[in-house]
């Protein structure tokens, strides 16, 4: 007797915070390579830490790239380390309640922080180097 | 080979907190940990409490901590564990009964929260016998079906032992034996129930499972599978 193999089945799964938390997890620390390793090679090998002068950083942070470079670097790192910080804080808080209290504070401290920084970056221009 | 052996000790209904019996024994290095305790309630305190029933590495009731890590006592030899100083404790998350016996009540809830057996209510083939599969369909979920329920993995686990809700590897790892076996029909069940914070999504991949799981199963590899079925919505 011949057996054939099952067609694959579709499944419908209903979404769920964590799974797009784990996802963001892995997109993130995926992006932060090159993100952070860019970042890194830049500021302290091919300029070098002692040449780093509020000059240079204006003048940097006046090109619009380098502004959405370090606006992505700092949104996505510190999303990164927050949902870390949300997987330490679930390891101790147990009421789904007061878990999801905290997830908001995290949420909002880290949205706060990165439109702050986001809003900085975007005001720095040329002139203000001189 | 003479050896040290200290033996975690407690019972709730008579001692303020455990302590640890120290023997000191002399042993073949061939001799397994079960073997010593064997000795201890034969010749030294009968009163010693512990689960066993094979002997053979197959029934999965005496898994305990070892020097620090999970095994099945009997399917640990003296000599595997390069020390003459050997220390046997309870598995790590789970409460104490007595001696080296847990409750293992909250495991079996999370292993029966997955739905642990094949569900199809479709009808019966017409010879009215098996319902078959091709033997690629088999293997898919080969490694999950030698899984003997002793806990090493679950309570190896630093997520589990932070919150017992956590289905845990084990239990991950029998709804993986279904999720992915052709002849069931509750895949989208079983997954549905894993997409959630206690489920699939608190494993961070310490992999302590998959080195405690005294079967060899790649846990860690299962668990993964089964995020990727959610992840794809397809198995
Ligand atoms: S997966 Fe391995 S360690 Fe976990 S319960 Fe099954 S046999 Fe034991
Ligand atoms: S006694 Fe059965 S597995 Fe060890």
């Amino acid at each position: 007797m011949s057996v054939t193999a099952k067609e694959p089945e579709k499944i419908r799964i209903q979404k769920n915070f964590d799974q797009i938390a784990w996802m963001a997890m892995r997109y993130s620390g995926v992006l932060l390579i090159p993100l952070a390793f860019g970042h890194m090679i830049l500021q302290d090998v091919v300029v070098g830490v002692h040449q780093i002068t509020t000059d240079y950083a204006v003048e940097r942070m006046a090109t619009l790239g380098w502004k959405l470079y370090d606006i992505f670097l700092l949104a996505f790192a510190f999303g990164h380390g927050m949902n870390g910080v949300r997987q330490v804080f679930r390891d101790y808080i147990h009421n789904p309640r007061s878990f999801r209290i905290v997830s908001s504070i995290l949420f909002v401290v880290w949205l706060v922080i990165s439109v702050i920084g986001a809003i900085t970056l975007l005001a720095i221009n040329p002139a203000m180097g001189r | 080979m003479q050896i040290k052996l200290r033996v975690f000790r407690f019972d709730p209904e008579k001692d303020q907190k455990p302590r640890f019996d120290t023997f000191f024994m002399d042993v073949d290095p061939n001799d397994r940990v079960l073997d010593l305790l064997e000795y201890v309630k034969a010749d030294f305190d009968s009163s010693l409490a512990l689960r066993r029933s094979c002997a053979h590495g197959i029934c999965g009731s005496d898994a305990m901590r070892i020097n620090g890590r999970n095994y099945l006592a009997c399917k640990v030899l003296v000599k595997n564990l390069h020390s003459d100083q050997i220390t046997v404790e309870p598995l790590l998350g789970l409460r104490v009964i007595k001696d080296l016996i847990v409750d293992m009540e909250p495991f079996f809830e999370n292993y029966r929260s997955v739905l642990p057996y094949l569900i199809n209510d479709e009808a019966l083939p017409e010879d009215g016998k098996e319902r078959l599969q091709t033997p690629e369909e088999r293997d898919r979920f080969e490694d999950t079906t030698k899984c003997i329920l002793c806990a090493a993995c679950t309570t190896s686990c630093p997520s589990f032992w932070s919150d017992e809700r956590y289905v845990g590897p084990a239990a991950i790892v029998n709804a993986h034996r279904f999720i992915f076996d052709s002849r069931d029909r509750a895949a989208e069940r079983r997954l549905n129930i894993l997409n959630q914070q206690i489920g699939v999504w608190r494993c961070r991949t310490a992999f302590n499972c998959t080195e405690a799981c005294p079967r060899e199963i790649h846990i860690t590899t299962a668990i993964a599978e089964v995020k990727q079925a959610i992840l794809s919505g397809k198995v």
